[in-house]
């Protein structure tokens, strides 16, 4: 990762978790990996702070480390993904409270906080025995200010005494790893991917069979050799068995009521990974609310979960499709898109099975599940207008007024028939240009739909770079950078007739978006000695260089707003220490005069804007490094 | 005996000549090419006097009533001459009007000055002389071809310059027009999107819907509270095509000369580029992105209400035309609203450097207008 990343990451720990965290981590990103003597002494830390705050780190996976099989040295590493994750969690803990209620919010942010933890430790959390449910619990963790060492333990809010019963926690915990939001962690989470995949390799180089075999067969033994054991050991999927008919745990088939109230899940306290699969019936299984309750085990007590980000990334991408697939259809076809996509989040992984974005047009076509029509009809909120919210098929007479619908737009009756026709018009709207959101295919004689990811990632990498270029350079640039990513390369006669406009104008916005990094010139002499006159230009647009630098510039941002929200409290270090007293802290009202109280309105919503700024750039982030 | 009959009769040539010429105008279109037997079986001349007709004819070129060219299998022809040409003929020299034969005859796509030399065999002085005085008279003008710029092109005064020339209806005097383009891609994008949404009024159960989806984008409270507007189907045949987006711009009124079709899908191609419209079925029609109430009036056509657009609402009018209210997705990006964003130092700003984010001023503005305090 570049500085920007490393400033960013290690000022994102600065801020949740103080010092100690921040000048461990720095330490370790500036050397990359040390041993501990090496890492005391760039450190300068006393011994016990050191062991102290390694051990939380570790505990919170910001902190790599890995025994190495050589010399028997532990080395340690800092985890950049782990910490710039960090800057992510509000926006996740709002996810998961609009997707499986409050409660399930605040087990995930303990989790969170925590960084893994026991489902036993987690029991004795008063918290989260607590019936009532109060909103303090899901805190965006960027704007708290911890002191270390807290970390361990919560600032215990409730007074409830552990009833004995953890069902409502069990459920929750269930209907978590069923969606895949979190994970069993394993040994091998608390190593850097490097060091399992080296582990990987010695481990499968010495396997009997790899001895015997030679050129391409022992090359591709290692590679499936070194893949599977990297899954074995990584793998720490807790759905398995805890979806059925394609749903978690945890859902109401029909979800009629979108935010999931507590009476939605259905307790199913399952925590074993490996159940045999279960029968997939069709509709004669229909669940209903009361009858899995008793049915399902409560989770293991020792199993150690953490948060599982690669599956949230998927859920980010979803809601970023959906919002966009809203503004160019309609809120009713973005409803119906939503179920498509929820359907295909529970059985997908990972926005992407490569490390990094692939070069553009190197990227292959990949299709999602296939989820069946009548699979969405039934999901689909049986209130929803969908005959209402499509126009008719045929031009009205008198434009924008007026026209019939014709009857071919699915008659307004009810029966299932023209329910699924009408969901099926949403989709195959959906899958029109420019976006093409969904794929149908014909599975079996069914009508399935899909979602080809890769291109729609692309596109939206497009879309936010354009949306940068635009708002920098003007629409007219807009125009110039979408005729060179549709044509390639340029020379600027071409460019002008195309673009349509004045030379004058269009050669001024290319040098200001050379200057910018944006678009470049490349050179074509025609001949050896590449005099000026007999060169060709040929004027380009590369996503790929301009999406890094970016991204890189995102980074830099991100750091500077943080950095800055750090100025403006040490500017009113002085009063906003005197806000945080105990015996002010909830009583403002009262003990502030009106001058302080204005004053910390302002400063709060500072601090908000400028974290709304942050969370808006992570949103660009998500586009352009993981979805 | 026959040349003194013909002499006698000579006066009569003159009047059956402008007999005949009236009646070629009458019964033929100004461009028609007349062969001997087209003239004769107007019945003019008396008996199909061949030689009295040919005498005839050879009165009026004289008089440039006539051309004389040279038609199919190299036969003799004619061409009938206007009167007003004519008249403009006639005080022409030979030379001149050698020179404006030829530019004549290269019609809308003009002809280049050393082309002329070579056609007419004249000396470079007597002819620039010649296209000196024909321009002075207003007989021919010069014409800039776009495609090479600098090269000059004649052709007669009062012909309009072919697309090849000119470059297409984008150039006035071989210089883009864009203003005239971007009042006319406006023009296009409004009408492409009355036809490209279905418009409802909003009924309270749309309402509903539409707040309930508020919590994911928060972006539909924008609209107007009156109008919906609906995607049409899939596979809908409604949406505009080139020939229907050429008829209502001619019909409109809002270009001078009238529009071909190639240009106006010259400009959708372009509009699809600035990601206001969408080619559907291979270009076949035109979807516009953002519905009628979301298009935005150039800043050229402000003020500007005699083009017989009707806005569906004043929305617009408030905002500023700058370049974030065209963005196509609600709401702007991280990158573009932070200060660091727009940042003219960004790259030379460091923590504890000479630009920081302690020091910068960017932040306190920013703050200031975005919080109002
Ligand atoms: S000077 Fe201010 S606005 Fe510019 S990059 Fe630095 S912090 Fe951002």
């Amino acid at each position: 990762m570049s500085q920007y990343a490393t400033e960013l990451c290690t000022l994102l720990v600065e801020d949740n978790f103080g010092e100690l965290f921040a000048r461990i981590f720095s330490t370790l990103q500036r050397y990359d990996r040390l041993a501990l003597p090496r890492l005391k002494f760039y450190s300068r830390l006393s011994d016990k702070k050191l062991h102290h705050g390694l051990a939380a780190m570790i505990q919170m996976h910001l902190v790599f480390h890995h025994t190495s099989f050589d010399d028997g040295v532990t080395y340690y590493e800092a985890n950049m993904q782990a910490a710039y994750y960090l800057v992510r969690s509000g926006k996740i803990l709002e996810i998961i409270e609009d997707n499986l209620g409050v409660y399930a919010s605040r087990v995930m942010s303990t989790i969170m906080y925590l960084g893994h933890a026991q489902v036993s430790y987690l029991e004795t959390l008063p918290e989260l025995v607590s019936e009532q449910v109060s909103t303090d619990g899901i805190n965006g963790t960027l704007g708290s200010h911890n002191v270390n060492g807290q970390s361990q333990s919560m600032i215990l809010n409730g007074s409830h005494a552990a009833s004995g019963s953890h069902a409502k926690l069990h459920q929750t915990l269930t209907s978590l790893a069923a969606h895949g939001y979190i994970v069993r962690v394993r040994e091998a989470h608390f190593q850097s991917s490097v060091d399992t995949m080296m582990s990987a390799e010695r481990i499968v180089k010495a396997k009997q069979d790899a001895k015997q075999l030679k050129g391409k067969n022992l090359e591709r033994f290692l590679q499936d050799g070194i893949t599977d054991l990297i899954q074995e050991r990584t793998e720490g999927d807790l759905s398995h068995g805890l979806i059925r008919n394609g749903v978690p745990r945890g859902i109401k088939r029909r979800r009629v009521n979108r935010l999931g109230e507590e009476s939605n899940k259905r307790p199913r306290l399952d925590s074993s990974v490996r159940l045999p699969f279960e029968k997939l019936d069709s509709d004669e299984d229909e669940l209903t609310d009361n009858e899995l309750v008793d049915e399902d085990p409560p989770m293991e007590s020792d199993l150690v979960v953490r948060i599982n980000h690669e599956k949230l990334d998927v859920v980010l991408r979803n809601r970023r499709l959906a919002e966009l697939s809203e503004h160019s259809t309609s809120s009713i076809t973005a409803q119906v898109y939503e179920c498509l996509l929820r359907r295909i989040e529970y059985q997908t992984q990972r926005c992407r099975e490569e490390p990094e974005i692939p070069r553009e047009g190197e990227e292959g076509e990949i299709y999602s599940t296939p989820i069946s029509l009548h699979t969405l009809v039934e999901d689909i909120d049986p209130g929803l207008d969908l005959a209402g919210s499509i126009g008719p098929m045929l031009p009205p007479e008198i434009p924008g007024r007026g026209g019939k619908r014709p009857p071919d737009n699915g008659v307004n009756g009810s029966g299932p028939q023209s329910r699924a026709s009408e969901v099926d018009q949403h989709l195959v709207l959906l899958a029109q240009p420019p976006y093409a959101f969904s794929y149908r295919q014909i599975n079996s004689g069914m009508i399935t739909w899909t979602v080809e990811y890769r291109h729609l990632a692309r596109k939206l990498r497009h879309l936010e770079l354009e949306r940068i270029i635009q708002s920098r350079y003007g629409n007219v640039a807009l125009r110039i950078v979408r005729v060179l990513l549709a044509k390639g390369k340029l020379d600027e006669k071409r460019l002008q007739e195309i673009t349509l406009l004045p030379p004058k104008d269009l050669r001024q916005v290319l040098a200001k978006m050379q200057g910018g990094g944006f678009v470049d010139l490349q050179e074509l002499p025609r001949e050896a000695q590449r005099l000026p006159s007999r060169t060709i230009y040929l004027w380009f647009y590369d996503p790929d260089r301009v999406r890094r630098n970016v991204l890189q510039d995102t980074y830099k941002t991100m750091s500077r707003c943080v950095q800055r929200i750090k100025f403006e409290r040490s500017r009113l270090k002085d009063f906003l220490d005197k806000t945080e007293r105990s015996d002010i802290k909830g009583n403002e009202e009262r003990c502030l005069s009106e001058a302080e109280l204005v004053l910390l309105r302002q400063w709060r919503d500072k601090e908000a804007l400028l974290l709304g700024e942050v969370a808006r750039l992570d949103d660009l982030v998500a586009v352009l490094r993981d979805f | 005996m026959t040349s003194a009959a013909n002499n006698s009769r000579s006066p009569n040539v003159a009047a059956l000549a402008s007999k005949l010429y009236e009646e070629c105008r009458n019964k033929f279109s100004a461009d028609h090419l007349f062969y001997q037997k087209d003239l004769l079986s107007l019945g003019v001349v008396p008996n199909d006097n061949l030689p009295l007709l040919v005498q005839c004819a050879q009165s009026l070129v004289d008089k440039k009533l006539l051309r004389l060219l040279s038609g199919k299998d190299g036969r003799l022809a004619w061409k009938i001459i206007s009167q007003e040409d004519a008249e403009k003929f006639q005080n022409l020299t030979a030379d001149e009007s050698l020179v404006y034969n030829v530019i004549h005859s290269t019609g809308r796509s003009g002809i280049w000055q050393r082309e002329i030399t070579t056609r007419t065999n004249l000396t470079a002085t007597i002819l620039s002389r010649c296209l000196k005085s024909l321009e002075g008279k207003n007989y021919i003008k010069k014409i800039r071809n776009v495609k090479q710029t600098g090269k000059i092109i004649y052709m007669l005064a009062e012909l309009t310059p072919s697309e090849d020339v000119t470059g297409g209806a984008w150039f006035t005097d071989g210089v883009l027009d864009s203003n005239f383009i971007k009042i006319l891609a406006y023009f296009i994008e409004f009408f492409v999107s009355r036809k490209s949404w279905y418009e409802v009024s909003t009924t309270i159960d749309a309402h509903k819907h539409r707040n309930k989806r508020q919590k994911i984008s928060g972006s539909a409270a924008k609209l107007d509270p009156e109008k919906q507007y609906l995607p049409y189907p899939a596979g809908y045949q409604g949406y505009p095509t080139v020939p229907l987006v050429a008829a209502e711009v001619n019909k409109s009124g809002i270009t001078p000369v009238n529009m071909v079709e190639e240009s106006i899908g010259q400009l959708l191609e372009m509009l699809c580029y600035d990601n206001k419209l969408v080619a559907l079925e291979n270009g076949q029609f035109y979807k516009a992105v953002k519905k009628p109430n979301e298009v935005k009036k150039p800043k050229e056509l402000c003020g500007v209400e005699d083009l017989g657009l009707k806005q569906g609402d004043d929305a617009n009018d408030t905002k500023e035309d700058t370049a974030e209210d065209e963005n196509i997705m609600a709401g702007r990006g991280g990158m573009t609203e932070a200060p660091c964003g727009q940042c003219p130092v960004f790259k030379l700003c460091t923590p504890g450097g000479a630009v920081s984010p302690e020091t910068c001023k960017y932040f306190d503005s920013w703050l200031e207008k975005t919080l109002g305090f």
